[in-house]
């Protein structure tokens, strides 16, 4: 063992190697049985001074572990290499504020298509109302296929006259006069 | 990339000898930790053969979310606790924190475990440890200090000491031989 194998080694007990030196290592510690006794005792000494325990199992732990190992499988995985340096990372403030700005955005945007889909006739003239009234009429009632059908006549007109009722209301009101476009009578 | 990771890769990789260092590295860690629930240092061996056993089982679905050592040490808590269920003996109501069973110095919650025997080894070895610390040029023993005591990297203590980490690894080696050699000369009495 050379003294530069030995620096190596006391390095790699200190997490401290990279690259070339630590292929060199391994390619060491896979051929040498006395680069491993000497690494043990590095980490013997390190880990004293951490107290963590005396050795006393070291040497059996490892034996038996490797022994075990041994009838395990061997992975065959391609090495990635993750280079946690290049990848531009950002202040947790960063986030912080811009999750905020994507939020008031959000709250901003739904605001704008809540104005835009509220209906605009209350502040039509109720006359024009009768006039698009017809013409949406025409067009959806002949589109849907899903309009009730009340077998009694006079059922269907009651139906159909709370169904004007509520398309005056909601004119006066603001609230949404969808109801107008799903179903009138064919006549009114 | 930490050491850890690229090891873990490597034996993802289909390297297993590079698995043996991380076994090496972590053993007296995870051993001292099961100890806390496993109070038999035989069978607490057997614990933690199997939580490594099961690490290298799982080693394939680890993808470095946290260091290996957190990972790790989960397994070997679990391990320890299903144990001591299969035991029908109850596991301790408090869990150490990984990081803490890492760092504490004097975990004398876990150490209270220990057989007379192992610790008069530990002693033993401390005090041999120190002295040889104590014993070493300044610059060597500081060197030492800060990476054991104070867990700087190499290139921190080169800033802190100002000088090259060339220097710092050196320095770091030198104060391991010198260890080491106490350490052998304290096992020789001891035969």
């Amino acid at each position: 063992m050379t003294t530069d194998q030995n620096i190596l080694l006391s390095a790699l007990v200190d997490g401290e190697l990279q690259g070339e030196e630590l292929d060199q290592v391994l390619q060491l510690l896979a051929t040498s049985a006395q680069a491993k006794i000497q690494l043990e005792r590095y980490q013997l000494s390190s880990d004293v001074l951490h107290g963590y325990g005396s050795g006393n199992q070291q040497q059996d732990l490892t034996t038996r572990l490797s022994a075990a190992l041994a009838d395990e499988v061997q992975y065959t995985k391609t090495l990635e290499r993750k280079e946690t340096s290049q990848l531009i990372s950002f202040p947790q403030q960063f986030w912080k504020q811009t999750a905020g700005l994507a939020i008031a955005a959000s709250v901003g945007a739904l605001a704008v298509v809540g104005v835009m889909t509220q209906p605009q006739n209350q502040l039509v003239p109720m006359a024009s109302i009768a006039a698009i009234d017809d013409s949406v009429e025409t067009m959806m009632v002949a589109q849907a296929s899903d309009r009730w059908t009340v077998d009694e006549q006079e059922v269907e007109e009651r139906l159909n006259t709370y169904l004007l009722d509520h398309n005056e209301y909601t004119s006066a009101s603001g609230v949404f006069s969808y109801a107008r476009v799903v179903s009138y009578g064919s006549g009114q | 990339m930490s050491v850890d990771q690229e090891l873990v890769l490597r034996v993802q990789a289909g390297d297993k000898k590079a698995f043996d260092i991380l076994i090496m590295k972590y053993q007296q860690r995870i051993v001292h930790v099961i100890t806390g629930f496993v109070h038999d240092p035989v069978e607490a061996l057997d614990v933690a053969q199997e939580a490594f056993i099961k690490a290298y089982r799982a080693l394939p679905n680890f993808r470095g979310d946290s260091a290996f050592y957190t990972w790790l040490y989960r397994i070997a808590i679990n391990t320890a606790k299903n144990y001591l269920t299969a035991a029908a003996r109850r596991p301790p109501a408090t869990d150490v924190d990984a990081m803490d069973a890492t760092n504490f110095y004097d975990a004398s919650e876990l150490k209270e475990f220990e057989t007379p025997e192992s610790r008069l080894m530990s002693t033993e070895l401390e005090q041999t440890i120190h002295s040889a610390i104590e014993s070493l040029p300044e610059e060597t023993a500081t060197a030492i200090k800060l990476r054991e005591f104070e867990g700087m990297s190499y290139e921190e203590i080169a800033q802190a000491m100002d000088c090259p980490i060339g220097t710092v690894r050196s320095r770091i080696f030198r104060a391991r031989e010198a260890i080491d050699k106490q350490i052998q000369e304290m096992m020789s009495e001891g035969e």
